[in-house]
């Protein structure tokens, strides 16, 4: 499989009293033909990586190679590489059209060809008959449609795209999920994608990078980041968890704060250190007896298609459990009610505390 | 009734139309009617009806008191028009550059800059284009300099010639150019120019494409607040053209004080004034013939 982008101990630091680093250390690699995403809080510096890349900031150490040529210190206009921006950027005295075909004009094609390929990137995006108006008779979807077309019509090698559904509505933002997954498959452009929405980088990518503070916390595919998180801040920042601090009794056996048990994978731990064990509110189950961590249901969040139960563990600590109603619509369990929150060995992970 | 409503709708405007009333109209049509009056013989007017006023500009009585074509005023009002146009352009190709510079520097700076901008309006106009004589005359400080350091062995001759108007021109009105590029300059976003730098243009193509077609607003109206003074001025011509290239603004100027033909004053005004209108016309259609785009 190519690499398409290739960094290795990228590093950025705005300067300044104290220095900020905005990207401390970062190795990764994009594959060509794959839909790729930086996702994480704000200020984590996925934005300062995707705009290296496009070349609007210049590296302070570190490489960045682009199909193994090295681009870190080319100016934008010199890398194959096209952006989509978070508020479109469309140049609001041209048309459709020409906000489309601008890309390939610079690029010194013919005027007949880069209207061709404007009108054919219009025809990608369904906005064919909307080449003759101005930006600003757009919809902001339309708008978001354009840029789009604006940025894949010089046939960039890589389509950099930021937050660009973040000003959309819900509806409107959950379409163009699907429309930019076909997008990408059928352009076959690598598709460096940056988010702060988990639910959207889950849905879209054939891999992510969760990243915090200037540091790339894990890469991998979304089920991988998911079910098994390298650490705390990226099982906190993906989905929601229940942590516990426990002990290790060896033999994948755990010992909470106030001596329940559960069980878990043997991550190999030393007996009686000490471990994070956490799980999905998802992945455990409420009932009213049986072996488990007893408690009582303290507060009842309906989310429609779930409901989450709060439950107060006799222990004092709290934990989350999501689950769907009764089929009749009725709820698992009342406030305050008695209930033995259970959960399967496998669904249970442990980080080892360092 | 409806008139009732007319009235209370458009009440608010009251106050601005009396204003336009007194202030513009009003000397206009008092300039208009005096230019199809005769002239008093120490200055003013008689209150006869003559278009002797509009005949000046094109005809002469020779000798024998025939009416014949005389291109002198034409000529001068091409003169000026053809400074004033020069003006415009000088004061673009300075001010546009320090329009964009200000407007990229960080905001506190830019509120200094602005106001440095505007220093020259704080000291009389008659005053600062005289220092402008003790530059450029024979033994001023260009060509001393210029002696003294060998590169020349004669004075070059810059004062009392056509570019030493439209240099006293772009002087006084670069400010005027300056201020409302910077204001469209100001509200454009920077983003747009990363889009074009994405898009494959260099710093300077970007500039072309993106960053001028969006001052347009400013470029015309700083073309226009350079343009209408410039070639109505008369301080700049009087002093640094010496009076020798008489522009259309000496020549009002030189009716209604030692020619004390009013009327032709008047009349030389209302050229002006109309000269200004269908340059502004011009102007506008051109705008919205070159707005549509590129691609077409």
């Amino acid at each position: 499989m190519t690499t398409a982008i290739d960094i290795s101990n990228l590093q950025k630091t705005y300067p300044g009293t104290p220095p900020v680093q905005a990207l401390s250390h970062a190795d990764l690699e994009i594959r060509d033909n794959e839909f790729f995403t930086l996702l994480g809080p704000s200020g984590c510096g996925k934005t300062t990586l995707l705009r290296l890349i496009a070349g609007f900031e210049t590296p302070t150490a570190g490489s960045l190679k682009l199909f193994g040529e090295d681009i870190a210190h080319l100016p934008p206009e010199a890398r194959p590489v096209n952006t989509v921006f978070q508020h479109y950027s469309l140049f609001p005295h041209m048309n459709v059209l020409n906000n489309v075909a601008f890309g390939q004009l610079r690029q010194g094609k013919s005027k007949s060809e880069a209207k061709a390929t404007a009108n054919e990137m219009l025809e990608l995006v369904h906005l064919a008959d909307f080449a003759s108006r101005l930006p600003n008779q757009l919809s902001g979807g339309q708008q978001q449609r354009v840029a789009l077309a604006r940025a894949l019509a010089p046939h960039p090698r890589v389509l950099l795209l930021d937050e660009p559904l973040s000003a959309l509505d819900l509806k409107l933002r959950q379409s163009m999920r699907t429309e930019l997954k076909r997008l990408q498959k059928e352009t076959g452009i690598t598709f460096v994608f940056v988010t702060h929405d988990q639910e959207e980088a889950l849905a879209m990518s054939d891999r992510i990078a969760v990243m915090s503070q200037g540091k790339i916390q894990q890469v991998g595919d979304p089920a991988t980041i998911y079910e098994f998180p390298d650490n705390r801040f990226v099982a906190e920042f993906i989905g929601d968890a229940n942590f516990f601090e426990a002990t290790s009794l060896g033999g994948g056996k755990y010992q909470l704060a106030r001596g329940e048990t559960v069980m878990g994978p043997d991550i190999g731990a030393d007996t009686n250190t000490t471990a994070t064990v956490f799980f999905r509110p998802e992945k455990a189950e409420l009932s009213m007896e049986g072996e488990g961590l007893h408690g009582n249901v303290s507060e009842i969040l309906y989310l429609g298609n779930s409901t989450d139960y709060l439950v107060s563990l006799v222990s004092g600590e709290t934990l989350t459990v999501r689950a769907e109603n009764h089929k009749d619509g009725s709820a698992l369990a009342e406030i305050g009610t008695d209930v033995v929150v259970s959960v399967d060995a496998k669904a249970v992970r442990v980080l080892a505390n360092r | 009734m409806s008139l009732q409503n007319a009235i209370k709708t458009h009440a608010g405007l009251i106050p601005a139309l009396v204003v336009i009333g007194i202030f513009m109209i009003v000397p206009i049509l008092i300039i208009l009617v005096y230019s199809f009056l005769a002239p008093g013989d120490y200055g003013g007017v008689k209150p006869e009806f003559s278009i002797d006023a509009y005949q000046r500009l094109l005809f002469q009585k020779n000798l024998f008191d025939e009416t014949v074509f005389d291109p002198a005023y034409l000529k001068i009002a091409f003169r000026s028009l053809w400074v004033a146009v020069v003006s415009v352009v000088g004061c673009l190709v300075i001010g546009f550059p320090v329009a964009y510079y200000i407007a990229s520097q960080p905001e506190a700076r830019r509120n200094t800059l602005l106001l440095l901008i505007t220093i020259p309006f704080w000291t009389n106009l008659l005053i600062r284009t005289y220092c402008w004589i003790l530059v450029l005359r024979d033994t001023g400080l260009i060509n001393s300099a210029l002696l003294s350091l060998g590169i020349i062995n004669e004075p070059l001759t810059m004062l009392y010639t056509e570019g030493a108007i439209v240099l006293g021109l772009v002087y006084t009105y670069v400010p005027f150019m300056v201020l409302p590029i910077y204001a469209s300059l100001e509200r454009l976003d920077v983003r747009l120019v990363e889009a074009a730098r994405d898009l494959y243009c260099n710093r300077w193509v970007a500039l072309r494409h993106v960053v001028i077609p969006l001052a347009k607003p400013g470029i015309i109206a700083g073309s226009i607040l350079v343009f209408i003074p410039a070639l109505g001025a008369f301080i700049a011509p009087d002093l640094l053209g010496g009076g020798k290239n008489l522009m259309l603004g000496s020549l009002v100027q030189l009716q209604f004080s030692s020619a004390r033909n009013w009327p032709f004053g008047a009349a030389l005004a209302m050229v002006i004034m109309a000269l200004v209108l269908i340059c502004l016309v011009l102007y506008a259609r051109n705008i919205k013939k070159g707005g549509g785009g590129m691609a077409h």
